[in-house]
Formats: C-alpha cells, structure tokens, sequence
C-alpha cells in the first residue's frame, strides 16, 4: 500500500493484522513499520482439517508462515515402526517453517492443519527484507524456538529482578552488609602505597582515617584515574593531598535507601559507614547496594550449617527464599534453582540432626532417609517432609530397642524441620512413624512386600518410596539396599507394568483438542502444575529408570542417563527435560509472586493470569508430556 | 489508499485535468474456464447509509482480492468516499463513520474511477449481493455514467451449497463467521466484513475444488442451480 506512516492511514485490514501479529512473539517486539511491512505483503491462505499445508515434496521453501487461526500438525513417518508420529504442533500466533526457510532447503516434516486452519504467510523476498531490517525478527529466525525458551526465562528474571528492586531489601539497615572491613591508611600515606594497599585487598577504595580512626577523606580508583591523566600530582604525594575530603558518612542504623539516595545525589560511589562515636566500622559501595539481595550460596550454606540455635536456622530460611530470587533473576535455570533449594534444605536438614545429637545424642549410627521430591532434589520453596531412617542394629540389641531410642529423636527432629518451614507430613511419611524407622533386613523386606505384592495403595506410594536418597549418615547402608530393590524392580515385569500403568493415569492436563483441562479449584479454573504438570514427567521417567537400572532419583539426571543407555532417543530427552523444566520455572515464578505477595504458596494456577506465550508453552510441553506417556503405553502395552 | 488513488490517476491522466475516458476501463469477465486456483476475485462489502437502494447512498467501500487460492492483502480497497451532504444520522451509531470521517473521505468520482480500475472487471463476491451490487450500480451509473455490470456472485448462497450439513444461527454473515470461528476486527467496517466474507470463500472454495469444482464457469453453473432449487422449494 501506499507510504503511510501514522496508523490511522492504513488500511483497517492491515491495522487488524498487526494487531494480531503484535500478541505474539516475536511481532511483539518488532516495530510498527516491520509489522505493516509484514501485513501489506501477506497472503491468508485457508487449510481444511488436513490439508498439506508445506510438505517435503514442495522443494525450496519459499514462504514464511504465521498460523492466525488453528494449528499445524508436523508429521514425520517412522520407517522403524511404520507409522506416523506427531513431531510438534503450531498454534495461533507461531511462525514455520524457520528452519528451512533460513536453511533454503526443503522442509523435512510434512505440515498438515489439524482443524481449519487460517496461515498469513509472505514470500521469500518480503521475508528477506524483514529480516534484515528488524533486530528481534532476525534474532527470532535465527534461534527459532529456543528464542521462545529464552524469552520465559527472561521473563521469569525481570520479575525477579523487580522483587529485589522492591521497597524491602532497600529498607534494611546498613549495619547488615556493610560490615565489609573497609581498607584504611594514614594521610601521609604516599599514594602508591596506598594503591598497593588497595590492589592488594582487591578493593575499589581506600579510607583515609585519623589517629582516633575518623574518616577524614575517601581515595578511589577514578580519583586514581584522574590524577594520572590530568597529571596532577607525582605518585609519591601524600594521600592528603589528593584524597576526596570529608566522605558521606552513615551510621550503621541508617538504611540502604538513605544510602542510595546519598549516593544518587553525590555521585559517589563509596560511603563510611560509622559507629555514634563517628568511627569506621563499614565502607557501602554502590556495587553493594545494588546486589544487596546476591545470597552468597557458599555463605549461606555455611551460616546455615553453622547455625548454633534452632532459631537462627528458622531465620535463615527467608534468606533462603531470597536467594531463590536472586537466582532467578540471575538467570539460572529451573533445574539448577531446585538444586540449590534442596542443597540448602539439606544442610538445614542436617543441622537440625547434628545439634539435636549434640543435645541428645540418642547413641545408636543411623541414615536420615529422604523419600520423593527432595529424594529427586526437586524441591521448590512449597515443600514438606518425607523422610525415614534407615539403621544397622548393633549387637546385642532387639531392633524395637534400637526404635525406643530413635523414634523419640526422630518426633523432636521432625518438629523443629516443620519450624524451620518444612511441614509435617499430612500422610505421616516421617522418621518419627516407626513404620519408616527400619532396620536394613526391615527395609529390604519392606520393599519386597511392596514391589511383590503391589496393592493399588502402594502404588500410591511408589512416587514417595521409589525416589529415595541419604541427607544424613553412612551412605553405604542404603546403596545396599538401593541395588537389591533395583534388581528386583528390574526382574518384576508385572511390577514395571503395573508401575507404568500407575503413570499412565496422571495425564497432562490436555483435552483431546488441545485446550487445557482444568482442575476445579472453588470457582477459578486452574491447573495444578505439580500435580497435572510435572508429575506425568516424574512418574513415567521413573518406569524407564528403574526399569533400566538408574540409581540416580532425580527426574533430569535420570533422562539424561536413559538417553545415554539409548532407552530415550536423545532429542526426544532434550524435548522433554526442556518441557520439565519449562512447567517447573513457570512453577517456581508463581511461587516467588505468591511469596512476594505474602499469601501461601499453591500450585494451581489460572493459565488465564498467564501471558499469551507462557500459555503457549505451557501447551507444548504438556504435549511433551502427553509424547513421554505414549512411549510408556507403547513400551508396556497399556 | 489516497496517495495510491493520485498516483493512479497522474498516471492515466497524464497531468491532464479533466474526465477519463470510461471506453478504457478494463470489461467485465464472464465466468469462463478461469481455474480457481488462479483466477482473480473481488470480495466487497459496503456501509451504506441505509437499506433503501432508492434513497440511500454508499458511504464507505471495503474490498480484498483473492487469487492465486489466497486473500492478498497487498491487494485491497479500503474508502470511505466523500459525501458531507449525505445525512447519516440514521446509520452513523451502526457503522461508526461520523460526519468528520466523511469530509475526510475521498472525493467520490476519482475513488469509484479507481475502484473500477482496481476491480479490473473480475467476479465480485459479497454476502447478500443482491444489496451491495444494487447500491454500487446505482453509485456507478449516477456518479460516473458507467452501466457496465459485473458478475456477481453471493458468499450467502455459496456457503450453504457447500456446506449443506451446517446449521448457522441464521443466515447472516454474523452467523456464518460464528460458525466457523473467524470474528470481524471491527464490526460494520466494509473493508473488516469484507476480509470476513474473504475468508468464508476461501473455505467455501476448498470445498468446491474437493468437489471437483475447478473453474469459474461449474461454480456460476453450481450456484445458478442452487438458486433454481431454492426458488421451485419456495412454490
């Protein structure tokens, strides 16, 4: 159409097209004049429900095309099996052939509609013209979906970054981190030594105190940086002379908003912070306060594991919570965060053992057992306790003595985890039940009850049981017991199947038309990404482990050992760690929000609360969830 | 539209002021063996300021081709033509085109010149035809003299030959789109329903080719004989 720069002067049809294009990634980042390039050279093609939208007999492609309403279905035949798979699907708003088009090649997967289907697509030259002049189209084109991937996850940091940007990390007084030892010298210093001196410390700055250690000038790395290039002094001049005069100074009561506002309006750096006699005890840089929130993780870990009083760890774990925040934010992925949160959980765990035998050692070596999702080290920060204990009975001793000793440790134990935020299991799965506080001939008997006698009740309990590790003690004990249970499990094709079949029952909240089954949830509608969500992961994943002999309990580590044992075809393990982690992050963000906002964590969310493409990937990987369970119903015949 | 419509017109006249020559307009096609998968058609809707074909004027023109099997949106008309002594008052709450909207409207000999260039004598399709090929003829013969008349073809009558099991709400193109889940960006825009009845051909035109239906001529022949069976049912 005609030149036109303001929107009114378009045309209505190609308003509605950007309008459209601008719901979804990457349109939503272009600018309008890319967007109008795209809708002036667009066609609308219409697709019955399968119809061959491109197929890999159509040669080069030529186009590239954006689905406005309906889906694409890929389909690719497995000449292994015969049949045709499903590879992936394409919703409203999402672009194709990327891969072909760029590589100018045919596509390899025959697109088909599933559903009438509308695609606005333009031709090779359009698309050229837009790819050189749009940045985030180009950036779309070239990282095609994993752009996708990034966006969630950039997304997830944003809101991370705003908590800790929020009024109550800047609220906190100066006195709890800025008791970083400040680097300090006497005004006659010459300045070398005291760029020594800094360079030494690996320190920004240097404080210039008196004899009574009153900070009277400041020296910094840009005063350095200045005095060089504006030869203003040799470098053997006393640091008097060419320190800053009279640094701000705070006392350690004063917040770090005061500080940043100082700091802001002085555009320094560095400030002393002071005790009421107005001595040194604390230098803030500005590096400080923006990265108030970065929890070390070493640090903590060790303030944790530390810790002297049961009160110090139950303060902690909001430190904790915020580290996850930081983490998030920082950009680590779904999978290292929950890592991190069962590390730290760990060490609390083993904290509160340690000085629980230290009072009241009850005299007996035992192994602190962990069951389900912290066995898998896939907690979030809504966690509650499995755990058991596993023990070798001494000499001399019935193991119902060795009970009457551990079971009253064991019920304090559980108590002070639950103040520390872990709460008391609803099922009564605890080392305090004397039914979980077994010997290793116990335990060992226990499973081959439970794996040869597989009531429906115990399958309940295999997602507990069947992921279990040692926070706590020897671990020997347990890889025992470990290595029987999975050589029974491997030998039991019944107990497999009957596992799988158990799987089989969680499905991906997915209706046959691809929209999501909500569970109810009073009057909202929701999804419980735990439970629809990632659970049809953990449990048909963990069919395949065992049945294949993977110690390790955690969902992606155990994917990833599947892959290598050639059980998973290695880019369908990717699809699906990708999808696990994705439901997981989208998990995790809603968790973060419901802290943030003081309200108690849930896992149900409203996929309506979601943006168009967190709800698009939602969508996709429970399909990968829905793909995991097809292996599981064609592996074991269900 | 407007900068499109003077290039078009310094084009043909040349710099000249003056009328064209309405000899050189390009002619009606009749439905031949144009196939349907290339041939080119005109899908239009009108807002008017009225029903009554008599009294009552074309206020705004919204058109997209289809061709090659496929809407292309570099190819579309989208007017709203200058008629400030046209009381709309009536119709203004409808479509939404107040008195402002049509002083900035076109001035309405050059646009209907450019239309008919840009229709270039090809099948137009419309839902309920009858209604926007009585208004555009009439606007035609009194603006500009021109009495030439095109094929018309009604999306109204197409969807139901080939759609016959489809049981719409009623039969207007609220009730179609509904159907088959496509929505209007702007409700009782000419150039929105335009792209709508545009989409409900393409469906209704899968159909047809499934049908063995290839060229214009079987699908004239095709509705010509739904409209005969409609009008004995009717005795």
């Amino acid at each position: 159409m005609a030149a036109a720069n303001s929107d009114n002067s378009r045309p209505q049809n190609t308003r509605a097209i950007m309008t459209f294009l601008r719901e979804h990634a990457p349109f939503s980042s272009m600018d309008d004049t890319h967007l109008a390039l795209f809708a002036e050279h667009a066609t609308l093609r219409f697709y019955a429900d399968g119809d061959e939208v491109i197929s890999p007999d159509d040669g080069i492609i030529k186009r590239f095309y954006v689905v406005k309403q309906g889906r694409i279905r890929g389909e690719r035949h497995n000449a292994k099996e015969d049949r045709t798979d499903t590879t992936f699907e394409i919703s409203m708003g999402e672009c194709f052939p990327l891969a072909a088009l760029i590589g100018e090649r045919p596509t390899r997967t025959l697109h088909r509609a599933a559903g009438d289907t509308f695609c606005l697509s333009i031709e090779q030259d359009a698309f050229i013209t837009l790819f050189s002049a749009s940045d985030p189209f180009r950036d779309f084109c070239l990282r095609g979906v994993s752009s996708l991937l990034d966006q969630v996850n950039q997304r997830i940091q944003s809101s991370a970054m705003a908590s800790i940007g929020s009024s109550n990390s800047l609220d906190t007084p100066l006195e709890r981190y800025a008791l970083r030892n400040p680097i300090v010298c006497s005004p006659d210093l010459p300045v070398d030594k005291a760029v020594a001196r800094m360079h030494d410390n690996s320190v920004g700055s240097i404080i210039v105190t008196d004899d009574s250690r009153h900070p009277t000038g400041i020296f910094t790395l840009r005063d350095l940086r200045t005095l060089i290039a504006e030869h203003k002094a040799p470098l053997d001049t006393p640091i008097r002379q060419v320190m800053t005069q009279d640094p701000i100074c705070l006392p350690a009561h004063a917040d770090a908003f005061e500080a940043a506002m100082l700091m802001a309006e002085h555009h320094f750096a560095h400030l002393c912070v002071v005790d009421d006699e107005h001595c040194l005890i604390g230098v803030v840089s500005e590096r400080d306060l923006f990265s108030l929130q970065r929890v070390d993780l070493v640090n903590l870990a060790r303030t944790i594991g530390t810790a002297t009083h049961l009160r110090t760890l139950v303060s902690l774990r909001t430190d904790v919570s915020r580290l996850v925040d930081t983490m998030l934010a920082h950009g680590a992925d779904s999978g290292q965060v929950v890592k991190i949160i069962t590390t730290l959980n760990d060490v609390t765990v083993r904290r509160v053992l340690e000085l629980n035998i230290k009072k009241n050692d009850p005299g007996i070596p035992f192994t602190w057992l962990t069951f389900g999702s912290e066995g898998r080290q896939e907690q979030t920060l809504l966690t509650d306790q499995d755990n058991g204990i596993l023990f070798e009975t001494p000499e001399g001793m019935t193991e119902d003595q060795v009970r009457e000793k551990l079971l009253p440790f064991a019920q304090t134990v559980n108590q002070e985890l639950a103040e520390c935020g872990f709460t008391l299991c609803k099922g009564n799965i605890m080392a305090s039940n004397p039914k979980l506080c077994l010997s290793d001939d116990e335990w060992d008997d226990w499973f081959i009850r439970f794996i040869d006698a597989s009531t429906p009740q115990n399958l309940v309990y295999s997602s507990i049981f069947l992921d279990m590790r040692a926070v706590y003690g020897p671990t020997k004990p347990l890889e025992k017991l470990l290595d029987k249970v999975l050589s029974r499990i491997r030998k039991n094709a019944l107990f497999q199947k009957m596992l799988a079949g158990n799987a089989f029952q969680r499905k991906p909240p997915l209706t046959m038309f691809r929209n999501f089954r909500y569970v109810t949830d009073g009057n909202k509608q929701a999804l419980d990404l735990k439970r629809q969500g990632l659970a049809p992961f953990v449990e048909s994943v963990r069919v395949f482990a065992l049945a294949n002999g993977v110690g390790t309990a955690n969902t992606l580590e155990r994917m990833d050992e599947l892959a290598k044992k050639g059980v998973f075809d290695p880019k369908d393990a990717n699809a699906w760690k990708e999808g696990y982690s994705l439901i997981q992050a989208i998990r995790m963000r809603s968790h973060q929000e419901l802290l943030n906002r003081g309200e108690e964590l849930t896992n149900l969310i409203d996929p309506d609360d979601l943006n168009p493409l967190d709800r698009r990937i939602l969508r996709e990987s429970f399909r990968q969830a829905q793909r995991l369970q097809q292996k599981l119903e064609l592996t074991y015949q269900l | 539209m407007l900068e499109h419509i003077k290039q078009w017109l310094d084009r043909h006249r040349g710099g000249r002021s003056g009328h064209l020559d309405l000899e050189s307009l390009p002619n009606a096609k009749t439905p031949g063996d144009q196939l349907l998968s290339d041939c080119r058609l005109i899908v239009l809707d009108l807002e008017t300021t009225g029903l009554n074909a008599a009294k009552d004027e074309v206020i705004a023109i919204g058109a997209v081709a289809i061709s090659g099997g496929a809407i292309q949106l570099s190819d579309q008309f989208d007017l709203i033509l200058r008629r400030p002594e046209l009381d709309i008052t009536e119709t203004v709450l409808i479509h939404g085109i107040g008195n402002e909207a049509l002083t900035q409207g076109h001035e309405t000999e050059d646009a209907l010149l450019y239309l008919l260039e840009w229709m270039n004598g090809d099948p137009v399709l419309a839902f309920h035809s009858a209604f926007d090929q009585k208004f555009l003829e009439k606007t035609l013969r009194s603006q500009l003299g021109y009495t030439a008349s095109h094929t018309w073809m009604d999306v109204a009558d197409l969807l139901p030959v080939f759609f016959p099991k489809a049981k719409p709400g009623g039969k207007g193109l609220d009730h179609w789109s509904e159907l088959f889940g496509l929505e209007a960006s702007a409700r009782h825009n000419a150039a929105a329903d335009a792209l709508v009845t545009a989409e409900l051909t393409l469906m209704a035109l899968n159909r047809a080719q499934k049908d063995g239906i290839k060229n214009l001529r079987q699908l004239h022949d095709k509705l010509h004989y739904h409209r005969r069976l409609q009008n004995m049912h009717r005795f």
